[in-house]
């Protein structure tokens, strides 16, 4: 890969403004159909752009005892732990514009590391609203972290690789593991739930408890950077689970019908339930979705093992 | 603050007075550690209008709109309360055309507030599908107060000596027509408090309250009643037209919140039945006695049952035309102790739950200080207070 294509693939596409742009655009489409479920009529197509435009272009106030480097540094980290975790994701049906084995690994933990700068945000002010959801953000991230994970890799042992554009492709060939794990698919939705901290999973930014959780100190840049880095991670979060478990993303078309597909499900599902305790979330996934995982993860290498698979 | 949450090895949680989760202004300090809540305050009083001063000032008629406005959402209960006083002191008996009336438009507006309170809760335990659902529905019995009264809010279906509106059939059509729809909502409510397992999970063994506690605090209205204490004005000291629409009780016996829920939910049942018999029963007649400018001396209680609890109101007359001396008191004054003692032993993430458990009307409790000094918390009455504040402006 040549300089011109390394820029580009980080500038345009699948880094950089697609990445952007198709955050907001499905972000727009989850706020939309949970309002249309909820009897409400929902933002206009424009409303997280402009949201973006007008948090950029407000004051940061930067609260009294905070680490200015941290408060300053930590949406910068969390955005590009989220624009890297796409390089190596099959965006839009097209192949990753980086790829290498072990990069699902890789994509999963610059994932976490999003969730782990806003814990660090939250723990950095004096806040106590912030600090509260800071715990609560962290405590969430060692709940659903190993389930999810274990989910995708149902589907990597499958594919005996641990590439995710290799994954995709034997997806592709092979009948939905939608349908040959269920179990997994299911660990993976609420996982991604549980990462994106969607509802019934918002614990961690309970407005009715703890104002906004880890970014209530947060005002203008760094809040609309947390608030792309999210929404990316949504982008990526479905594209992973709708090429593993959904048959693989073969082109574009397929990419757009899957995910958004997953996102009505998603939007379902966030207005369906009230809002988990932290106590119930934790146990949720230690008591239930961990050992389903773990269950299904055992089938798969058993019936590998014996060559059924 | 830093200083003292470290100087006490504390770590407070204040909610209040501005937060999301509070509709209007008032303070609370959960002292946590970790997600349980160790220790509960509450600190009130952004909201003294002072309006028992006001009605001082006013003649009997003002004073019945006034007091209207100290609660939005039971604003009947309040007029109907002023006004029951006023005419017990003049000796003025009212139509029973206008005393069902009155008991029409107060059980309505029980199905507004409870609604509205379901609503509430269910946006507090970040359920917000209820949350939109009920106050949609809400608005079919708004619509109907608005056709019947003309406002929304604060209807003013009272006068002194009746009511000022009329049921016609068409108006009668209408509500058996909204309160249809209303049922079978309801119904449909009640199956999702009681069988959606994150909100029973969100609901259930918490702030439980046993009868005894519920005594010893005084709680009352649907508060008690989920505690299963047979506490409604409404059947202990029939007023208005309750002695000829007699209500039947709704009690639960948990104590919990899911008690608290079920027994508003239950509620509703009860307004829409009640809603039906009056408007098959309704005596005719005139709708308004006259009342005299001047009332004679004397002194009254009356106590209304409003959807939170008991409305207590004590008026005196001196023969002039303004009342002496109006004093209130409001349901939510009385419930704000079962919060607190239940708090303790939750956790945090249960407390706006709690907080809004008891449908709590911030604007109303207004009436007693608790002042904040030196970090500990002091308790002074009135008198204390009047003296307090003569001493400090001298």
């Amino acid at each position: 890969m040549n300089a011109f294509t390394a820029l580009l693939a980080m500038m345009i596409f699948p880094g950089g403004l697609f990445l952007l742009a198709s955050g907001l655009a499905y972000e727009w489409a989850d706020r939309k159909l949970v309002a249309q479920l909820q009897n409400r009529q929902g933002p206009r197509w424009f409303q997280p752009l402009a949201d973006t435009f007008k948090l950029l272009a407000k004051e940061e106030v930067v609260p009294d005892g905070v680490h200015r480097g941290l408060f300053w540094g930590l949406p910068v980290a969390a955005l590009a732990a989220a624009l890297t975790a796409a390089l190596y994701v099959p965006m839009a049906g097209l192949a990753p514009a980086a790829s290498f084995p072990g990069d699902l690994i890789v994509a999963i933990y610059m994932l976490s590391l999003l969730t782990l700068c806003l814990g660090l945000a939250g723990a950095n002010t004096y806040s106590r609203f912030a600090v509260i959801g800071a715990t609560r953000t962290l405590t969430q991230l060692f709940s659903y972290e190993a389930p999810f994970m274990l989910s995708l890799l149902g589907p990597a042992l499958m594919a005996g690789s641990w590439q995710i554009s290799s994954v995709a492709d034997y997806a592709a060939g092979h009948p939905w593991m939608l349908l040959t794990q269920p179990v997994g698919f299911v660990v993976a939705l609420i996982g991604l739930m549980g990462k994106l901290e969607l509802p019934p999973f918002d614990a961690p930014e309970a407005e009715t408890e703890i104002v906004s959780g880890a970014l209530t100190e947060y005002s203008g840049r760094g809040l609309a950077l947390f608030r792309l880095g999210k929404n990316i991670e949504l982008v990526i979060g479905l594209t992973l689970v709708s090429a593993f478990y959904l048959g693989g993303v073969a082109n574009p078309l397929a990419f757009l019908l899957k995910t958004l597909a997953l996102l009505f499900i998603l939007a379902v599902l966030q207005s369906l339930f009230a809002r988990l305790r932290i106590d119930q979330t934790v146990g949720l996934w230690w008591r239930v979705g961990a050992l389903l995982a773990l269950v299904q993860l055992l089938v798969v290498v058993v019936l590998k093992g014996m060559g059924v698979l | 603050m830093e200083q003292s949450v470290q100087a006490n090895k504390k770590f407070i949680v204040p909610i209040g007075p501005q937060h999301p989760a509070l509709k209007e202004p008032g303070h609370f300090e959960f002292t946590v550690d970790g997600e349980i809540v160790t220790g509960a305050t509450v600190r009130l009083g952004y909201v003294h209008r002072g309006i028992e001063k006001g009605c001082e000032d006013r003649n009997y008629a003002q004073g019945m709109y006034l007091t209207e406005r100290i609660c939005g959402i039971c604003s009947h209960v309040h007029a109907t309360a002023f006004a029951l006083a006023a005419e017990q002191l003049a000796h003025v008996n009212v139509p029973p055309r206008a005393q069902a009336i009155r008991v029409l438009v107060a059980e309505l507006e029980r199905i507004h507030s409870h609604m509205l309170w379901l609503g509430v809760q269910a946006h507090e335990g970040g359920f917000d599908t209820l949350f939109m659902y009920t106050w949609r529905d809400r608005e079919t019995v708004m619509d109907l107060l608005e056709t019947l009264t003309g406002n929304r809010v604060n209807y003013s279906a009272n006068v002194l000596g009746g009511v000022k509106c009329d049921i016609t059939d068409e108006l009668a059509s209408a509500i058996h027509k909204g309160v249809d729809f209303l049922e079978q909502r309801t119904h449909y409510y009640l199956n999702i408090v009681t069988n959606d397992e994150t909100f029973l999970g969100r609901t259930r063994d918490v702030g439980t309250m046993t009868p005894e506690q519920a005594i010893r605090i005084g709680a009352i209205g649907p508060t008690a009643r989920a505690s299963g204490l047979q506490r409604d004005v409404r059947i202990n000291a029939p007023y208005a037209g309750y002695v000829d629409f007699p209500v039947q009780i709704v009690t639960a016996q948990g104590g919990d919140l899911l008690s608290r829920t079920i027994v508003r939910v239950n509620e509703l049942f009860e307004s829409i039945r009640l809603i039906r018999l009056v408007l098959e029963k309704l005596p005719p007649g005139e709708i308004a006695a006259r009342m005299p400018r001047r009332v004679p001396e004397g002194a009254t209680v009356s106590r209304v049952e409003a959807p939170r609890g008991e409305v207590f109101y004590y008026m005196k007359s001196d023969g002039s035309d303004k009342p002496e001396r109006v004093k209130v008191r409001t349901p939510s004054m009385c419930n704000w102790g079962t919060v607190m003692a239940t708090a303790v032993g939750h956790k945090l993430a249960d407390m706006p739950m709690l907080l809004a458990g008891i449908d709590p009307c911030f604007s109303c409790s207004d009436r007693s200080v608790v002042v904040v000094r030196n970090d500990e918390p002091q308790a002074m009455t009135w008198e204390a207070l009047r003296q307090y504040g003569i001493g400090y402006y001298k």
